[in-house]
């Protein structure tokens, strides 16, 4: 299956192939790669720029995601976890159609909108304007904007001070308005990158029925996150990212056993020598232990038989 | 060797993604991956949109058409919070023209005196630094707003065009009330109320025209060499002195000379305004300069922009 193939063509391949594909598909991963260039802070010696052409800064491709695929189907909430570093918040921005995959593609049914409203608000003007400036942020008209501004205040608990300027908001007041006004323009595909941990227990309890309400609705939530209990609880599938590939896509409790295990690996093992010496005094404790135990044992029997 | 040390290796393929059971969410019976990755990709691609695609110049105009209500709240936010932690609050967009009023006219118009030939030169002097600055703010503050707007670049999908484009916005309503102390000095020193005075909304309109597309071009290469910001400061020095903001060219250089004056948009533009306002008088060459410069502008800036699209807020 090689070449180029028209709608047509693929509908027909499609058809002949058993069983049909599930049609709710939402979003497909292709083989993406992601890789972008980061300066590095150095001094460039002369050999070195004249190797490189004369260009005064050394950079360094950074290969965040390398080669990630899978789909992603209407209703399902997704997790994805890793250790820092392995590319999750990287292959959230190419999701979301921020960075460009630099080889194979990310498809989508619609845009998917990242939980990163924050970035569109000004700290300076009150939560009123904020949560008008983030509506228009996400692409809502005007109109949408006074049809949903009730709603996200009231879902955000923050009734009294949306008066004040939101650099007098605290961090938890903050999530909870970021969270409001991202899912109240109802996405089709809600990316979270580490939101939730932010807010109140009573918050997390309504952020998590409001996940559900989306999933409900036939659109596909991705939640990346650190809190694996957080993620068992709200997602119906999870993927795994280990330094940029995709190494486990599964059910949460299977995956999150096999991450629990991944994560209590012995790491720093000692050098050689190091290590059979440790054996050796632990022989040789045990052997002592041993020793004393039936030394005990023995002085024990000597004096049942003088008592008896 | 334990399962987790093939995968420290890199080696998840070879691994069978770490060991757990592969989602089998179509066939249970499916052959091979493969051909599963296949069938996905298909389907993706007849029934999904690629994500990461670049628009063609009508699609973009009409998405920057669609976010129009967004530029226009990031503008008058911005407006709103310049002033915010000020005892005198807005009062400033007033105030802040009549201050720099009143030291131009003390150094140049009482000190220096580059007053030749000009009979109102404190309106004169009005027209010249209030339409310089609009132009020299809003195309540096319009280079920077890629940069400064990283955030929301790498968090939020729409046309980046939108940054310059309410940046400009923004200093374009605080240019208002400096329009409006305009009005008030003319008549303070004796001008009429003259029906070319009208001609200011058109002037505005081309001026800001010229701004857009000028901030655009000065975006897209201060995203790509932020070293551009410590340049523009010294152009915009030369503008200064080379568009007659201080002083009647006419009366200090050659006729030959005022032809390349007059070929500078932003004397353009302040020679056109000063026309309106002081004496009531239109020319038509220094109209046709200012509008060429501003729609070559705009076009251009509009196709350089777009070019950079995929690659901004990436620095």
């Amino acid at each position: 299956m090689s070449g180029i193939t028209g709608v047509a063509d693929t509908r027909q391949v499609l058809a002949d192939r058993q069983p049909p594909l599930d049609p709710a598909l939402t979003l497909v991963a292709q083989d993406a790669h992601v890789t972008y260039r980061v300066y590095e802070d150095r001094r460039v010696g002369l050999q070195e720029l004249v190797s490189r052409g004369g260009k005064l800064r050394a950079s360094r491709a950074i290969k965040a995601v390398k080669g990630v695929s899978f789909e992603a189907r209407a209703g399902e909430v997704i997790g994805v976890i890793g250790a820092n570093g392995s590319g999750k918040s990287t292959l959230l921005q190419a999701m979301a159609g921020l960075l460009p995959c630099t080889d194979g593609a990310i498809y989508a049914r619609s845009q998917p909108v990242i939980l990163g409203v924050g970035a569109a608000l000004q700290p300076l003007l009150s939560g009123r304007r904020n949560v008008e400036l983030g509506l228009l942020a996400l692409g809502a008209s005007q109109e949408q904007v006074e049809e949903q501004f009730d709603e996200v205040v009231e879902f955000s608990g923050l009734e009294d001070s949306i008066d004040l300027p939101l650099r007098t908001y605290s961090s938890g007041m903050k999530a909870r308005l970021h969270f409001a006004i991202a899912t109240s323009i109802k996405p089709d595909l809600l990316l979270i990158d580490e939101a939730l941990a932010v807010g109140d227990a009573d918050f997390r309890v309504r952020s998590e029925e409001r996940i559900r309400a989306l999933q409900a609705h036939a659109g596909t939530v991705f939640i990346v996150s650190h809190r694996l209990s957080e993620i068992q609880r709200t997602c119906t599938r999870v993927l795994w990212l280990c330094a940029g590939e995709l190494a486990a896509d599964g059910a949460p409790g299977e995956v999150l056993a096999k991450y629990r295990e991944w994560v209590g690996r012995p790491r720093n093992r000692p050098p050689r020598q190091q290590r059979e010496q440790r054996r050796r005094w632990r022989r040789r404790r045990r052997r002592r232990r041993q020793e004393r135990r039936l030394e005990r044992r023995r002085q024990r029997r000597q004096r049942l038989q003088a008592e008896g | 060797m334990p399962w987790w040390d093939r995968l420290d290796k890199g080696g998840h393929a070879a691994l069978g993604y770490a060991g757990c059971r592969r989602r089998r969410s179509l066939d249970p019976a499916r052959a091979d991956d493969r051909e599963h990755r296949e069938t996905v990709g298909m389907a993706a691609q007849a029934t999904l949109e690629r994500l990461g695609g670049t628009l063609s110049a009508g699609d973009y105009l009409r998405a920057l058409w669609s976010r129009r209500q967004f530029a226009i709240a990031i503008a008058v936010g911005e407006v709103r919070s310049q002033h915010m932690n000020t005892a005198l609050g807005n009062l400033w967009l007033v105030l802040n023209p009549l201050l720099q009023m009143g030291v131009y006219y003390l150094v140049f118009g009482v000190i220096i005196g580059t007053d030749r030939g000009v009979d109102n030169f404190l309106a004169f002097l009005a027209v010249g630094v209030f339409l310089f600055h609009y132009t020299q703010r809003s195309i540096m503050a319009g280079a920077k707003s890629l940069l400064k707007n990283q955030g929301l670049i790498r968090s939020i999908q729409f046309p980046r065009a939108v940054l310059p484009l309410a940046t400009v916005l923004a200093h374009g309503l605080s240019f208002l009330p400096a329009a409006a102390v305009l009005i008030f000095i003319a008549l303070a020193t004796g001008e009429s109320p003259h029906w070319t005075w009208l001609l200011l909304v058109p002037l505005f309109a081309v001026q800001t025209l010229f701004n857009i597309g000028m901030a655009f071009i000065m975006a897209r290469i201060t995203d790509r060499f932020p070293d551009m910001q410590n340049v523009l400061p010294f152009v915009f020095r030369l503008l200064f002195y080379v568009s007659g903001v201080l002083f009647l060219a006419a009366r200090y250089v050659s006729p030959e000379t005022l032809v390349w004056f007059q070929l500078n948009p932003i004397y353009a533009m302040i020679s056109t305004g000063r026309g309106i306002i002081l004496d009531g008088t239109l020319n038509g060459v220094l109209w046709l300069s200012a509008g060429s410069w501003a729609v070559a502008a705009m076009v251009t800036g509009f196709f350089v922009f777009r070019a950079g699209e995929r690659d901004y807020g990436r620095g």
